[in-house]
This record gives structure tokens, sequence and C-alpha cells, in this order.
């Protein structure tokens, strides 16, 4: 039989410096690839150690008491202790706070904010910021955003006409969801199968468009149904990786190569997520709905009645049709396409109404019937959708498909779960909710591991197992594993509280260290994996913007809504194969955090994108932190960052202080939340020095340009370049 | 005075860095400094991961190629309709297919479009011998015709993935699955760039559409992202907001970016963190684009005869424009330029077909890829330039019919052409047999090409590799040989 990828694997030259468990490991790999008989027989038969249930290691004993506060510490100083390594100095205050409000609501703390800790003396002020934070509606943004990139949240439709669709309550309710610290498993349920827990809320139902942030391919002449069992797959692979931390998708084609997974145990998964309808939902009181339904069908009957009064319409519309260009054609629904497709002698009522619909609706020579309709839908009440999941009545036949091709079905295939993985109940019913309860039962060996991993490495940079979607036999073993496990039960015993693991989190010692590098680690320990010291860490994209608002003043903190439309470049829209309209926000809208931005699959906002934020085609557990020429162009010159500059530069002349120390004290201050060094003042008053002696002796165009509030031109644009500066540090967007 | 010399100036700083680089031991830090030092434009290694192992910057052996252009047909280019002449298949055209070359192989839509109803193709393009070589090639190149004895011609490539996205992915990576680096990202990983001013590794896209897959096709994989390719927009701006905001000068900016950089650097001595080394270094690359890019797609400076060469028509953006922007990219150092050109899948369907379609996109490249060779060679550029060909797999000797004639995707037989950097002038490596289904003699795997492209540059492909999730991680994976039938 030949294999159909060349998947990787090791050869004895490579092996080097792995550690001898995962040379082991290794061997036996090199024994299922060098067969050619059945591969189950050549699995490992010892368990791998993700799949065995956590124990609850109890906390080591440690020589330095003094420096831990909690259990996590004590498992962290255990093994540097053993490595005979100490821990770094805990971070300077202001560092620790500008820490803090980065990690848990993703963005700086204002003056004020910064003051009031710093002025808090109590033993318990740390602490009791946590406390703030964790209450603060930002958390639920901030942390609601780690979440939506597994979900791989978008607000378009994805494939090449990526269309926008309406999801954006399902992202407000990840919000509130963490906000209320709505337990892990009853997320975890609700987002799977809410429509089916018994007297389903609103609530429960809009979270089910977890699974709707699959792709819809929009383009003429598909196969539906090839597409449909796409975003099947898709809903498969991705519960594998977000709850099970499995690459469960490798077996669509074919047994797993390394973890035990069979071919056939994918499409049992998959039986359990074949039979939702996939509708959209409005998000309005019965008697709204009502109202707009009953306008559409006066609209409906309206466009009827027309072709009696006026039979020539027909022939108007053809020419119309005619008249389109490809383009033009392309960007139709799909419904008019097909409608299009058929020859008008040929068209059914129904087609025939659709295309005089696309005509009326569109044609400049419908003017006064467009009114008409216009004026009607006046009247109807604005009502947003959401795209959910619906439960068919009857199951959809499953079967299994040859080397993953929906052609070619085998034998049908019942709901079923992997055989490694804990026993799915037989009381539990076999659909959805069922297996939903069966990835938050507490005999699950993975869930909590994979979970606590995930967010240990927001605030780390790198997950205990570093290969935090592959706790297969392929993934890396976790550097600790006790703590790993100490972590998945106490989160389990806190009864899935996120907050309290994130209170946990950032009340170590371990998280407060100093994020400096020590000279003494570089050569035991370059890659600080044994955590005797913090990281600097890249901000994410939305940070990055986020950062920008709030250290110009321009931030609008409003919470939820639909997503909106901040400046970006020209030209980034054409680059879909559909041209997509970007109406730049006016008003507050304009300056709303990151994770509000509208997203097109296709077309995503290039400073996003710049900073790596996921491109939303299927689920992301971890984001590179990549460091580029782009991201430099991206700060320097785009006009939304360049937006963020005047307005720090504005607000500094007015609000800075009267001298110029104050004032760039004021402007470094509102990035990286401390002062400036003597020597970085330097730096920033002889560039100060140097801008306005140009500004002012050379006849600038700059001076055509008032600044706002009556500030002195010269001035102002000398400041925006100080604000440009700082607001490209380095450190303004990173988590020191 | 430029941000380069301003560094000279600060010798005090750089011993600062000297010698916080020298304590800290991280070899990437190394590099840093010493592109810093040098002004250079390895944007060195952020992820200090695994460098020490093969950040080399040095090639193992020594190079016969310094650059690559790799024009690749996505989609799928019909080797039967352009170089794989088959007068056999011709003979048998309408048969059905001998059993015998159906065994154990697949096709894409093997099931569902033809395996029933198709027979065997013959082509209806005209073949004649070229050149000193006497190479057959089809009507559809006339121009390449003229240049067969400065190419090597592979008529036996193969590939393991039918479907276009995996594909490309597999051409380019190694892998179909997402994650691995491209071929330029390995190759600038593994050597760095010449150019102080460009990117080293540079994407350039014409045809009706981007191919598919888009930007994973020249990603940097687990690489450091640095090494990713910078693809360059064919209108507007090359790359978005590479002009500094309108009232801002020139002299301004480049003030404002010096002040970045004195900060950034304090920072760096004062955090330690080599991020902040590979920020300053993007800063300064950045602001050299700012000049260097524009200046790059302005072909003003061109002569009417080379305008001509190529078949530039003005301004506008065309496979032929790109031929002379990657001539441009690898005077100015760049080491890798991809060029992508759509649409080459010719399945017979609208817009797909061996007859008109086929003709058309052969017309939109022959006479750039043909003016590329011959300028380069004339510039000598070409001794130390490899140009590669080819698409992500070939198509079948069996016809398929949809709304007219096509041929379906095919792994087992394809051709791809080779020139300068190394390779043989006139040559012909590998041979199909009479219906064209596969190789009958030297199969040059994907793996095997990756081997010979990095042989030619002078690296061995089992030692350019990576350390990621716990093992090392090379292009060509664990298979790979160099086609020594190939070399000059």
């Amino acid at each position: 039989m030949r294999p159909e990828f060349n998947k990787p694997r090791r050869t004895a030259a490579s092996n080097s410096s792995i550690p001898l468990v995962l040379m082991l490991l290794l061997s036996l790999d090199l024994q299922i690839e060098g067969g050619e008989s059945s591969k189950s027989s050549k699995r490992p038969t010892e368990k791998h150690w993700a799949f065995a249930h956590p124990p609850r290691p109890a906390p080591p004993l440690v020589s330095n008491s003094q420096w831990s506060r909690n259990s996590i510490d004590r498992f962290i100083l255990a093994r540097l202790e053993k490595e005979r390594m100490t821990p770094a100095v805990e971070g300077d205050r202001v560092t620790l706070a500008r820490r803090l409000f980065l990690d848990l609501i993703g963005l700086p703390p204002t003056q004020s904010e910064l003051d009031r800790f710093l002025r808090d003396k109590a033993p318990d002020a740390y602490e009791r910021l946590v406390e703030r934070l964790l209450e603060s509606p930002h958390y639920g943004e901030r942390w609601g955003r780690w979440w939506l990139d597994i979900a791989r949240y978008a607000d378009s439709n994805g494939y090449s006409i990526d269309a926008p669709r309406s999801i954006w309550p399902y992202r407000d309710w990840v919000v509130r969801a963490l906000n209320g610290d709505l337990p892990f498993d009853e997320f975890v349920v609700s987002q799977l199968a809410g429509d089916m827990l018994p007297e389903a809320t609103l609530e429960q139902k809009i979270a089910t468009g977890f699974h709707r942030n699959t792709q819809i391919n929009q383009e003429g002449g598909i196969d539906k149904e090839q597409f449909r069992i796409d975003s099947v797959f898709d809903r498969v692979g991705t519960t594998g990786t977000a709850f099970l931390g499995l690459t469960i998708a490798c077996a669509q084609c074919h047994d797993h190569k390394f973890d035990p997974i069979t071919q056939k145990e994918f499409y049992q998964l998959f039986a359990f997520f074949n039979n939702a309808e996939e509708p959209e939902m409005p998000l309005a009181p019965a008697n709204q709905i009502d109202q707009a339904a009953r306008i559409e069908a006066e609209v409906v009957s309206y466009i009827k009645d027309i072709p009696r009064k006026d039979p020539a319409i027909w022939n108007r519309m053809l020419a119309w049709e005619q008249s389109l260009t490809p383009a033009q054609r392309q960007a139709q629904t799909e419904q008019v396409r097909m409608a299009f497709d058929v020859q008008f002698p040929l068209r059914s009522e129904e087609k025939k109404l659709t295309a005089l619909t696309a005509f009326i609706e569109q044609d400049a020579s419908n003017k006064s019937h467009q009114s008409d309709i216009s004026k009607k839908r006046r009247q109807k009440p604005a009502i947003e959708t959401t795209m959910i999941l619906r439960e068919l009545p009857e199951p959809r036949d499953t079967r299994f498909f040859i080397k993953g091709d929906f052609t070619r079905p085998r034998e049908p295939v019942k709901p079923g779960v992997p055989a490694v993985l804990h026993p799915f109940p037989t009381s539990a019913p076999p659909n959805r909710l069922g297996l939903a309860r069966w990835l938050v039962s507490p005999e699950n060996p993975l869930m909590a591991r994979v979970t606590v991993n995930r967010v240990w490495q927001h605030y780390f940079g790198r997950g205990l197992v570093e290969t935090e979607n592959d706790f297969g036999t392929q993934g890396s073993l976790p550097t600790h594993p006790q703590l790993l496990d100490w972590l998945a039960t106490e989160f389990v015993a806190k009864k899935w509280s996120l907050k309290s693991l994130h209170r946990l989190i950032a009340c170590s010692s371990t998280y407060r260290q100093s994020s400096r590098a020590r000279d003494e680690l570089s050569a035991v320990d370059p890659y600080n994996r044994l955590l005797a010291r913090q990281s600097r860490l890249r901000l994410d994209a939305e940070v990055v913007r986020d950062v920008g608002l709030s250290a110009s003043g321009l931030l609008n903190r409003r919470l939820g809504g639909p997503p909106v439309f901040p400046p970006q470049p020209d030209g980034v829209m054409s680059l879909g194969q559909v041209k997509r309209e970007w109406k730049t926000s006016a008003g507050e809208d304009r300056f709303r955090r990151g994770l509000y931005t509208f997203f097109f699959r296709a077309t995503p906002h290039p400073s996003l994108s710049v900073f790596d934020a996921p491109d939303s085609f299927s689920t992301c557990t971890r984001r590179l932190r990549s460091n580029t020429p782009l991201q430099a162009l991206t700060l320097l010159n785009d006009s939304g960052a360049y937006e963020f500059a005047r307005e720090l530069a504005a607000r500094t002349l007015l609000e800075g202080g009267a001298t110029d120390t104050q004032r760039l004290n004021y402007a470094f201050q509102r990035c990286v939340s401390r002062a400036p060094t003597a020597n970085e003042s330097e730096v920033l008053t002889a560039l100060l020095k140097d801008e306005l002696k140009e500004l002012s002796s050379t006849p600038p165009k700059i001076q055509s340009i008032p600044g706002p509030n009556g500030l002195n031109a010269t001035e102002f644009a000398a400041w925006t370049s100080i604000a440009r500066v700082v607001l490209n540090l380095d450190e303004t967007i990173t988590r020191e | 005075m430029n941000i380069d010399d301003l560094a000279q100036l600060e010798p005090l700083k750089f011993e600062t860095r000297r010698h916080f680089f020298s304590k800290c031991a991280i070899g990437l830090g190394g590099i840093a400094l010493s592109s810093l030092l040098r002004g250079g434009s390895e944007l060195s290694a952020a992820a200090a991961e695994s460098s020490a192992a093969s950040g080399l910057k040095r090639t193992h052996h020594r190079a016969r190629a310094k650059n690559v252009i790799h024009l690749f047909m996505a989609g799928g280019p019909s080797q039967l309709e352009l170089w794989d002449y088959k007068p056999k298949l011709v003979e048998y055209s309408g048969q059905p297919i001998p059993e015998s070359m159906l065994k154990g192989k697949r096709f894409a839509f093997m099931d569902s479009s033809f395996k029933n109803r198709s027979t065997l193709l013959g082509t209806r393009r005209r073949f004649d011998r070229h050149g000193q070589s006497g190479a057959w090639v089809s009507e559809l190149f006339p121009h390449m015709a003229a240049r067969v004895d400065d190419i090597t011609l592979v008529k036996s490539c193969a590939t393991n993935l039918f479907n276009h996205a995996p594909a490309k992915l597999f051409m380019n990576t190694g892998s179909g699955q997402f994650g691995r680096p491209s071929m330029g990202s390995w190759v600038t990983y593994g050597i760095g760039s010449e150019s102080r001013d460009l990117p080293g590794f540079v994407v350039l896209q014409s045809g009706p559409r981007g191919p598919r897959g888009g930007a994973v096709n020249w990603a940097s994989g687990f690489l450091p992202t640095t090494y990713q390719g910078v693809p360059l927009r064919s209108t507007g701006e090359p790359i978005l907001n590479l002009s500094t905001p309108g009232e801002v000068s020139e002299t301004r900016q480049r003030r404002t970016i010096e002040a970045v950089r004195q900060l950034n650097l304090a920072r760096l001595v004062e955090t330690g963190d080599p991020e902040i080394s590979t920020r300053i270094a993007a800063y300064e690359m950045a602001y050299r684009m700012q000049s260097s890019a524009p200046e790059l797609i302005d072909i003003s400076g061109e002569s009417k005869a080379t305008l001509g060469l190529y078949g530039i028509e003005d301004g506008k953006p065309s496979f032929a424009r790109n031929c002379l922007l990657a001539r441009r990219l690898v005077e100015r150092g760049v080491r890798f330029v991809q060029l992508y050109h759509t649409n080459w899948d010719s399945h017979g369907g609208p817009g797909e077909t061996l007859e008109t379609d086929l003709e058309k996109v052969c017309h939109d490249v022959d006479q750039g890829c043909a003016a590329l060779v011959q300028d380069l060679k004339a510039r000598g550029l070409l001794d130390d330039t490899l140009v590669m060909w080819g698409g992500e797999f070939g198509r079948t000797p069996m016809g398929e019919s949809r709304e007219k004639t096509g041929r379906n995707h095919h792994v087992d037989a394809f051709t791809m052409w080779f020139a300068g950097g190394g390779v043989k002038s006139g040559a012909i490596v590998g041979e199909t047999d009479e219906l064209g289904f596969g190789a009958v003699n030297d199969r040059a795997h994907v793996h095997d090409l990756h081997a010979t492209i990095l042989h030619l540059l002078g690296l061995d492909h089992t030692k350019l590799t990576f350390r990621f999730q716990g093992r090392d991680f090379r292009l060509t994976d664990v298979e790979g040989d160099v086609i020594l039938k190939m070399l000059a």
C-alpha cells in the first residue's frame, strides 16, 4: 500500500538532542512507518500520558518557601532548585501593573488607574488589582478574543465570494459568558449543543454559533452537499483540536498515522455533527419579527403586481440582465444568478419574481418603485440575526467516506467516540448533546489539561505542553507534567471557573518575575522553558491597535454590537475576488477596540493580519509572533496609526503640562506607563529641537495645516513626530 | 547621512551591544549583531530557537547559483500540449486507456468524472524540433522554442498530491500540510540575502486571480516570519503603507526612525531581548524599502529594446512586466523571486479549455519567459541565477470532456524546465513512456528537485534543518536525491 502523503518521519541522525523518552517513542514510530501490514497491531501498547486521567499531584516541597505564593510556584521552584537555578526578582510595580492590565483586559492602565495602584500600599494591593481587572467588562473582550481564535470567528463567509455574514451576536455572547465566568463545562456544552438543552434559552441558541463559524462557499455551480460536508469535517477537526488537543482531522482520509484514532472513529464523530440544520435566527420579540415579515410580504406583492400594470417591464428586465457585466453578475446573490441561468420562457414564477425583484431594486430606471418600496421598508423594525445550529428531527444518513472523498460513501456509521478515550455513557443520547456532555465529563483526560495549557500559554508565551494543538503521541512532552495535572485538576475542582484559573496564575510569584534576560540562564535555559524569569511578549494584533487608541485617548470603550470599519489603506478590498464595500466608520465607531473590526476572511484588515491575527479559515490555538518590516511600515505610515500620533500630540500639548520635559513624560507615559530615563529624554528632546528647527526655518507645507484646537501648526507637527516615535517603540507594543 | 552611517559613528553603543551579545551567547544574537554592524539586510531570526543549529548564512559547498527565479505556472500546465511530444498518444487517441496504465494509479475526480468515460487524448498541437539539442517544442511556445539550447527540460517530474492547493504547497514546501516553510523561506534562512534594501524573498503575481491557497504558498511556516515571501502588489503602492504620511518630509521620517532606533537600542541593552534587535533591523529595512520598492517598480529607465524584448505594454501589470521585475530584483541582490501566473487548469470547462484558453495563457507567458532567460544571459546574470518553470503537477494522457476538451490532474509525469545557475544548457533529463503516463527513467520527484535546487545554491538538503517541536525538519523531509544529470 502506498502512503498518501509522506508524513514526517524521524531519522536516527536527527535524534541527537532528543530526550530518551522521546527516543523510545521515535523508535516506535519508525516501526510503525517501516511496516507494510496492518497498522493497528504496531501501535504503542502502553497508554500515552495524555490519554490517562490526570492524577492530583501534591505540590512539592521546596527549600525557598519564602518565594512561593501558591502551588504553581512550588512546582516551578522545585524544578528550578533541582537544576540549581533561582527565580528572577519580581518585576517593578509599574511593569507589573501594565502587565496585568494588558494580560487581563488587553488595555494599558490609564494614568489614574496606575496611580491608584501605586498609591495603594496595602500588602494585598496587587491581588485587589487582579480582582478589579477580572471584574472589568473589558476582561471579557480580551479573553473573548482568545476564544474567538479557537472558534475561527469572522464576519464573512470565506471562499472566493466572501460575502458578509451576521454572527457578531455569537461574539458578544462569548464576551458576556466570560465576563459572567460561565463555568467552562457549561460554556462548552452551550456552544456545541445549546439548541438541544431542555428549554434552551436564546443565549444558549446563540452560543451554537461556535460551529457556524465555518466557511460557506457561494460560488455558482458548486455541489452544495460537498461544502456542507466540508463544514462538518471542519467541525469534527475543530472539536478535536479545541477540546481534546488532538489532530483528529488527520483521520478523515485514513487511520491516524501516529495516534490511536481510526478513520472509522472519525466518521463516528462526524455522525454527531451531521444532523444539524444551519439557519439564521432573528433576534427580536415575536411581534417585531411578525411585523417585519408582514412588511416583506407587502413588498413581494407590490413587486408581483408591477407586471400586471406594466407588462413591458419584462422586456426592460431582460435588457437589463443582458447588460450586466460578468462582475456585476457575479455580485448577485446565488438565487438571482440561478434565476438568470434559466431562459425566460422556462423560468418558474418564483424565478421570474426573483429576477424581477433584483431588477426593480437595482436598476436606476425604477426610481419610483424603489422609493415606494423603501417607504414600506422604513416601517420595518431592524432585526438583527445570528447564525445557529438546529438539530434535525430525523438524523441524516452518515457513511464512511473512502479516502475522505464524499463521492465514495461506504457503510453507514453510527455516532461514537474514539476507543482510546473514556467511554461514551450507554445512558447518554447518541447525539450532539450527548457528545458535548461526554467532552466535559470529569473522566475526560484531555479537556482540562488542554484548556489550562492554552491559558498558561497566554501568560508565559509558551504552553507547559509546547504543542498546544497536539497532545497526541507526536506532541511535545510537558515541561512540568505535575504542574499541568495539578492545574487541570484544580480547574475542575474550582467548578471550571476560568476567572479562578486566571487569578491563580496572575497572583503567582512565577508570573510576577521580571522579564529581563539573565546572563547566567542563557546557556542552561535559553528558551526560558523552566521559567526562571518572565518573557517579553509582543502584543496581539488587536491589542496593538487598542494600545494606540488608548495612548492617543481616542479609544471608545463601548462593548459589543455589529462590527465596525476603521480606516484602512486603499485597495485592500480589491484584493478579493469580489470587491466588497468598506465604508469607513464615522464618529466613535472609528475608534472601537480591534476586537470589533469587521473581519473579511478574504481581505482582512491589513493592520490585523500584519501582526499575525489568525486568518479564521480554521481553528487557531496559538498565534505566531512575527517581527517584520511590514509591521514597521504599518506603525509608521498607516493612516490610522498616523491619526493616533496626531491625537496624542494634540493631547500632549493641551494636557501634558507647560514644559517640554513634562510633555515628553506625558506622551511617553501614555504609551509605556513609565517615565523616560535620562537617556531616553535626551533622545526625544534632541528630536524635538531638530523638528522645531526644520519646521520653522523651511517654509513647509505643514504650516498650511493648522493644528487642532488652535494649536500652533509648527509645534503641533513637531510633537506629532514625538508621538510617532513613542507609538512606534518596541516597548509600546510589548508586554514586558 | 543615512542610518547606517549614523550607526558607524556610534561605536560606544555598538560596543555595548557587542558586549551584550557576547555575554548572551545566543548564536542568533551574534548573527543579528553582525547583520546590524554590516548594515546587512538579513533580519536574523527573532525566535532564537535552533538557530545555532542551522542559521548558516554561508553555504555547505561552493554554490553554482546565487539567486532563484521560480516561474510558477499555477493550475498545472499540460506537458502533453507543450513539451512532451507523444506521437503514440495521437495514434491511439480516442481509444480506451490500457488497463495496465491505470493499475494502482489515482487521479483527481477519479470516480466522479472520468474513470468510465474517458479515453486517451492525443494532442492537437503541432510539435517541431528546435535548436542544437533538437528538443521537441509545441507551436504554443514560439519564443521558448528559440531558447531550448539555454535550458534543461526535465520531463520526468513527479509529485504526490493531485489537488491544486495541497499540490502547490507540496511544490513549495515539500509537504501538503500547512505550517511548513516554503523553498524561498528555507533558502533565505539558509544563506540570507544580499539585498540591503529589499526583502530576500519576493513574490509577484499575474493572471486572472491569485494562486489557490494564497499566502500559505510563500509562508515561512515554523521559520521566523522574517523569511516569509513578501508579495509586491501589481497596482497602486507595491507594498501597503509604503509611503510616508503626506505631511511628513523625507528628513523628518528619517529622523523619526532614527529616534525609534536609539530608544529601541536602549531598551535592548536594558532587557537583553534579542527580539528588539530584530525590530531595529525591521525598521531599518522598512525605511530602505520606502525608497527601494518604488525605485524597483519604476521601469521607465529600461530601454525600448528591453521593453520590446519582454513584450511589455506600457504600465500594464502583466506576467512579462513581472519577468522584468524579477530580473531587476535579482540585480538588487534579492535571493528568491517567485512569479505566479494563473490559470493553467485545463479541464475543458468554461475558461479551461485546451483549445482557446491554453493558447491564451501560453501567449501570456511565452515571450516573458524567453526574454527573461535571454536578458539574464546577455547581462551575465544567468550564470548566477537559476530560473525554473513549472506547475504543481501535470495533466493526464486521457482527455476529460466537460463542455470542451481538457485533461485532468496528473501527478506521475510532467515537465519543468531549468536555466542558468549551474544546470546544463540544451539538455533533456528524463523520459516518459510512449503514452506519457509515467517516467521510464530518471524520475524527478519534487523532493529530488528540491534537493537539486538547494545543491545548486551550495546547500546540502540533508543538513539544512530547523528544530521544531522536538524534531529536525528539512525541505526534503527524509527524501530527495540530487539529480546529477541536470548539473552542468
